[in-house]
């Protein structure tokens, strides 16, 4: 063994290696990129998954956005509620100006399934997002739900499921809210609900009653009973579908009550 | 005519995902979409070109002149990694809106074996095509890294393709991608003989 021949080599590398740390110590002091403390603040407070829920690249982009006062805190849907509320005293947004933020889930606005008319036979292998292309599906309500499960492909948590009643149902113990069911439904009927809300309507339908009645049994007619007899006026019909306010709606269940069609649902009782 | 025989061969006949087989991990995971694809093909464009004239300088210059041949392996990798590392800071802070199209790219190709693959080639002197200067050395790399983002631009093609498609259970994900890879490099063999 030639142990000179070792020192040369190992020096060299020992060279090299220096030389390329210093070159790349220097060039990163003199090139760094002036970063925004608060950015970083509001950054290190998010919940760092870069799910991508918020429909930005990562949370880096999200908290950008955040910064520049595009979006609200609520456009996350992951970040822990305590979190939230620091990131709002970080952009100086206390008491009456903070954003609420509250938790949301999924829910899916139709209670159509074995109720809903078919307008034809359809044997074979299609998950909802295939069997729309054809004639957009066999339900015969434009808004029924296909009940082929390509939210319950799609939920990564397994909170989404299609009933005995042949359409989907989100459980919420498992729903983080990420909307992923929300963007691959093809007949986009689920949508996200506030966790306070009491009530829902289980219909997307926005056509007449009497179209309605003529596809599906469980549809929403449209007849404006709900809104007449809502103690809090909290519901009003607009394009054939009752909206609720849920900062007015006290949870009564007279609504429930009263809907002819029942597709006005109390959330706790679906789950 | 031979920086002609040098882009042909780099991009087509020994293109290096489909011939060589070098890179294959950033041509499963990154070409899931033809966009995000395509910037990661620019990246390694990048990277390549750059890479094989240092270290083709470095190796005919300081290697062969003291002797050193066998740390070629270990002095690229130190070489070729932290060059990564200086271009990542100086296209942040010089040009921000490149940096947002290749940034995220730019640290997974750092120890890419296909820019590794491409300096160590450029040094090889029993080639069919030989080397020797360092202009030919950048149009090989630069050549190497288009070649690559053909191979990954189109698999990412048919991978959109085929997440609508009706696979059988087993073979969904990667092992549908690897068989597509395997008919794509066989398709390329094709090209072998025209050199």
């Amino acid at each position: 063994m030639n142990f000179i021949d070792i020192l040369i080599g190992s020096a060299f590398l020992l060279f090299l290696g220096a030389l390329l740390a210093t070159l790349i110590v220097i060039i990163s002091k003199k090139l760094a990129v002036e970063k925004n403390a608060q950015l970083e603040e509001i950054r290190n407070h998010l919940s760092g998954a870069n799910c991508g829920a918020c429909g930005f690249a990562g949370c880096d982009a999200f908290a950008e956005a955040l910064y520049n006062k595009k979006i609200t805190i609520n456009d996350c849907p992951i970040t822990s509620k305590q979190k939230k509320d620091e990131i709002n005293i970080i952009l100086g947004l206390s008491g009456e100006n903070s954003q609420k933020s509250e938790k949301t889930y999924a829910i899916v606005h139709c209670n159509g399934g074995n109720a809903c008319r078919d307008k034809f036979d359809y044997h074979g292998y299609g998950d909802c997002k295939t069997a729309e292309l054809i004639a957009g599906g066999r339900k015969a309500c434009y808004t029924g739900c296909l009940g082929q499960g390509t939210c319950v492909d799609k939920c990564p948590n397994y909170a989404i499921e299609v009933n005995d009643k042949g359409y989907s149902q989100v459980y919420r113990e498992y729903c983080t809210s990420c909307g992923l069911c929300i963007t691959n439904c093809p007949k986009s009927i689920i949508k996200r609900i506030r966790a306070s809300a009491k009530v829902y309507c289980a219909c997307s339908n926005h056509d007449k009653g009497k179209e309605v009645s003529s596809v599906c049994k469980n549809g929403c007619i449209a007849c404006g009973i709900c809104a007449k007899n809502c103690p809090e006026k909290a519901i009003t019909i607009i394009d054939n579908l009752p909206v609720f306010d849920y900062d007015k709606c006290s949870g009564c269940g007279i609504c429930v009550k009263k809907c002819p069609t029942h597709c006005i649902k109390e959330i706790d009782k679906i789950n | 005519m031979e920086y002609f025989l040098i882009i042909l061969g780099a991009v087509l006949v020994n293109n290096f995902v489909l011939n060589r087989f070098l890179g294959i991990c950033p041509l499963l995971g990154v070409a899931k979409s033809t966009e995000t694809a395509f910037c990661m093909g620019l990246a390694v464009i990048f990277v390549m070109s750059i890479a094989s004239v240092v270290t083709y300088i470095i190796y005919f210059y300081v290697l062969v002149n003291l002797g050193l041949e066998y740390l070629t392996t270990v002095s690229f990798i130190l070489v070729i990694a932290s060059l990564v590392q200086i271009v990542e800071m100086i296209v942040k802070k010089f040009t921000p809106s490149l940096y947002n199209a290749l940034g995220v790219y730019l640290p997974l190709i750092t120890t890419n074996c296909a820019v590794m693959g491409v300096a160590l080639l450029n040094i090889d002197t029993g080639a069919e095509i030989v080397i020797d200067n360092v202009l030919k050395a950048f149009i090989n790399g630069f050549a190497s890294g288009a070649g690559f983002m053909i191979a990954i631009v189109l698999l990412a093609g048919i991978r959109e393709k085929l997440e609508r498609a009706r696979i059988p259970a087993p073979f969904k994900g990667f092992p549908i991608t690897l068989i597509t890879a395997s008919i794509m490099a066989m398709a390329f063999a094709a090209f072998g003989g025209i050199i």
